[in-house]
């Protein structure tokens, strides 16, 4: 009986067999949670503004000259033009996702200059911000891409004499049109403008008060816009007609012009005889009729029928 | 050792009129029934020493039997993890590649201009509807991951909202659809990327530790220290009734060390087929899933690159990153339609270099047999069957066989239980000599 008896484990041993199985089974299941990334700084929304520079003849350019020079020379045995333009502003330069062409008043421009030189025209793409570096750079042989020209600028670039002269404005929800009285109605408001523009710059100065936004481009600010991460967009009057073409909330009110943007085709400060050609080719374009026709397609609808004449070239440099 | 100390009360106190008798007067000199000769004076509670060993001896059984019990049962269910733990980090893989899949055909689909090919669309919305599921399934699969998960779901939400969207403004030829696609794409990248990491980063750290789930040493150590402690009552009782061996100790002792041996053989071999399986198809599936995440980014950025249409130059460094990432992972068989895809690639950025987009977007674009989109289906799909079998097998593996590893825990639970009672009995016969 007591052999029996002796076989059954004593409490002490059934203690410790229950505290092993209760240890080993509660280190065999726990799963730590996965740790969530930090989620990744958002991106600088604001930039620097340009350091200003004062000059008295920011819209004169060289005089015209057809004959080109060593630049003019380069291109030709290229058989191309690069051109840097836009894609995303709506009239001046934007692919038109039915034939895949970037179209609009800036590439007539480029196009009647590859004409002339009698050579294919190769597209590029670059933001605003691109603009200056790639002159720079050699990369690209012109910029067709609303260029405002002004002294900063011409201390890095060269510029043809102006082809269009725009105006800086703002556009807002079409809520916020009959309670807009110009630039005091933005106070504390969002306002973009793409980065490396001279319409972000302009911000602090020509609207007091106001929170500046960068994107990319001012596709960039119709999203951010879309999205109600801004108020308003700031821009010229060409660019935010196309944009106001896109999006049915959005208007540009009734307002002064906060500046003046006159375009230049952009080229690298060396390639002198090739703004002389350029020069040349705005000329005969102006009285030929192409510069009207190309206003008359692209600009003038959305600019109310407004009209426009060719701005009187300036030379002089 | 509180275990052995304390007789426990209501327990038939092992001999206890006689016991108690002689432990007054007897064990004082040699004793004609052959029991102990100390040889010294002393007195010795011989039937409370048999009792002791008795409860010493049958508790190393027990305990034995339990942990390494234990020990097997935690194996088999460490196998059951990995099992769990491999398909939950293929399925994380899968929901990367499925993402970046749906960029790729997102992307390639703007690239095309204007209306866009009815079967690429519909394939990018299978891509995402499986992408929502696997989200779902892997959230159920491992609630530790749920949190990252959520995360990734919001995001997943954003993406495919700002690719709708791109697709209605680009409908109405509206130049800001090309940008919310490309915010989509950038933002994909920035905000879920980061989270699929975390995901695949932490599910190969528990398929790792679960796979590494075997204690063949522990089992090895704990049946070592049975048979010690049964060897050392051996010891104890033949000192004291001068039988060299014990029979029921001796049955006891071997019963441990062959279920040890058997024990821990079964754990070497199941740890070196995990082993193998860790190094073989799971090695197979997590590289060429990261292959194919990789290669599907490089495809995107190639359409990207176009959509740039000459400032893409940031977009060619990420292909080149991202291909370099792919030949480094990619796996057997799937080398040759990745080599077809990366010449179909060389010729886009050779037309588009010298100038030639259009000629570019059309070699992107276009259904040519040798062109970049075929060759890239190509591999993508060899891809995803390589990494669905690879996964499949090792999974298979690791649930096969589990029913031995829980069928020899409870032998060796059996087992100790009769080792237990052979020392019991065993210890009882010296009691009767005794007696």
């Amino acid at each position: 009986m007591s052999r029996v008896a002796s076989t059954v484990p004593p409490r002490g041993v059934r203690a410790v067999v229950l505290a092993a199985l209760l240890g080993l089974v509660a280190a065999g299941c726990g799963y730590s949670d996965t740790p969530l990334p930090e989620p990744s700084a958002a991106a600088s929304s604001s930039a620097a503004p340009a350091a200003t520079v004062r000059c008295d003849n920011a819209t004169q350019s060289y005089a015209p000259d057809a004959t080109g020079g060593a630049s003019v020379r380069t291109i030709k045995q290229r058989k191309r033009l690069i051109a840097g333009v836009s894609a995303d502003s709506l009239l001046l330069g934007a692919n038109d996702p039915l034939d895949n062409r970037i179209k609009g008043f800036d590439i007539d421009v480029a196009q009647a200059i590859a004409e002339a030189l009698g050579v294919k025209l190769q597209l590029r793409v670059i933001s605003a911000a691109d603009r200056i570096p790639l002159l720079q750079q050699g990369a690209i042989d012109i910029v067709a891409r609303n260029f405002t020209m002004n002294c900063a600028r011409w201390q890095q670039v060269a510029f043809s004499a102006v082809y269009y002269s725009a105006a800086q404005k703002v556009l807002v929800r079409r809520d916020d049109e009959a309670s807009f009285t110009g630039a005091s109605s933005l106070r504390g408001k969002k306002v973009c403008a793409p980065r490396g523009s001279t319409s972000l710059d302009n911000i602090p100065r020509l609207l007091p008060g106001a929170e500046p936004v960068a994107a990319t481009n001012h596709a960039g600010c119709l999203i951010l816009f879309q999205r109600g991460e801004a108020d308003a967009i700031t821009g010229d009057d060409t660019v935010l007609a196309g944009l106001v073409a896109q999006d049915r909330y959005a208007v540009v009110p009734e307002q002064k012009a906060l500046t003046r943007e006159p375009y230049g085709i952009g080229m690298n400060k060396d390639d002198v005889d090739l703004v002389r050609f350029v020069n040349a080719v705005l000329e005969r374009r102006e009285a030929d009729g192409r510069w009207q026709r190309s206003y008359d397609r692209w600009l003038r609808p959305a600019l109310s029928g407004a009209d426009a004449r060719p701005p009187a070239p300036e030379y002089g440099r | 050792m509180s275990t052995v100390a304390p007789v426990p009360a209501g327990r038939p106190a092992p001999p206890a009129a006689p016991g108690s008798a002689r432990s007054t007067g007897s064990t004082t000199a040699a004793d004609p029934t052959g029991l102990p000769a100390p040889g010294r004076d002393m007195v010795v509670d011989t039937p409370g020493l048999l009792n002791r060993w008795q409860l010493i001896g049958m508790s190393v059984a027990v305990v034995f039997a339990v942990v390494s019990a234990l020990l097997q049962v935690l194996g088999w269910q460490a196998d059951g993890r990995a099992a769990d733990d491999t398909e939950q980090l293929i399925r994380v893989q899968n929901i990367q590649s499925s993402l970046l899949r749906a960029d790729a055909l997102a992307t390639n689909a703007f690239l095309v201009g204007g209306l866009e090919d009815p079967a690429q669309r519909a394939e990018y919305e299978r891509t995402v509807d499986d992408v929502q599921r696997l989200i779902a399934d892997a959230a159920q699969a491992q609630p530790a991951d749920e949190k990252v998960l959520a995360a990734l779901n919001v995001e997943v939400g954003d993406y495919t909202t700002a690719v709708a969207q791109a697709r209605d403004n680009n409908r109405q030829l509206f130049p800001v659809g090309a940008e919310y696609l490309s915010d989509a794409s950038t933002s994909l990248r920035t905000e879920a990327t980061p989270l699929l990491a975390a995901l695949v980063k932490a599910n190969t750290a528990r398929a790792d530790d679960s796979m590494a789930g075997q204690h063949p040493w522990w089992l090895l150590l704990v049946g070592a220290v049975a048979v010690a402690g049964l060897v050392w009552i051996n010891q104890q009782l033949a000192r004291t009734f001068r039988r060299r061996i014990n029979v029921g100790v001796a049955v006891a002792a071997g019963l441990v060390a062959v279920t040890t041996l058997v024990a821990a053989a079964s754990a070497f071999v199941n740890d070196s087929s995990n082993d193998q399986l860790r190094r073989g198809d799971l090695a197979v599936a997590t590289a060429q899933a990261q292959a194919r995440t990789a290669a599907n980014d490089a495809k995107a950025s190639e359409s990207l690159r176009l959509i740039r249409r000459g400032s893409g130059a940031a977009f060619e460094e990420q292909w080149k990153a991202s291909a370099a990432t792919v030949q480094r992972t990619l796996q057997r068989g799937t080398a040759d339609s990745w080599r077809a895809y990366r010449e179909a690639h060389r010729r886009i950025v050779q037309a588009d270099d010298a100038g030639d987009w259009e000629g570019a977007v059309k070699l992107a674009t276009g259904t040519a047999d040798t062109g970049s989109t075929a060759t890239f289906d190509r591999f993508d799909e060899e891809s995803a069957q390589l990494v669905g079998a690879s996964g499949a097998v090792v999974t298979a593996e690791l649930r096969s066989g589990r029913e031995v590893a829980l069928g020899l825990s409870l032998l060796t639970l059996l087992l100790g239980a009769v080792a237990a009672a052979a020392v019991a009995r065993g210890i009882a016969q010296r009691r009767g000599e005794f007696a």
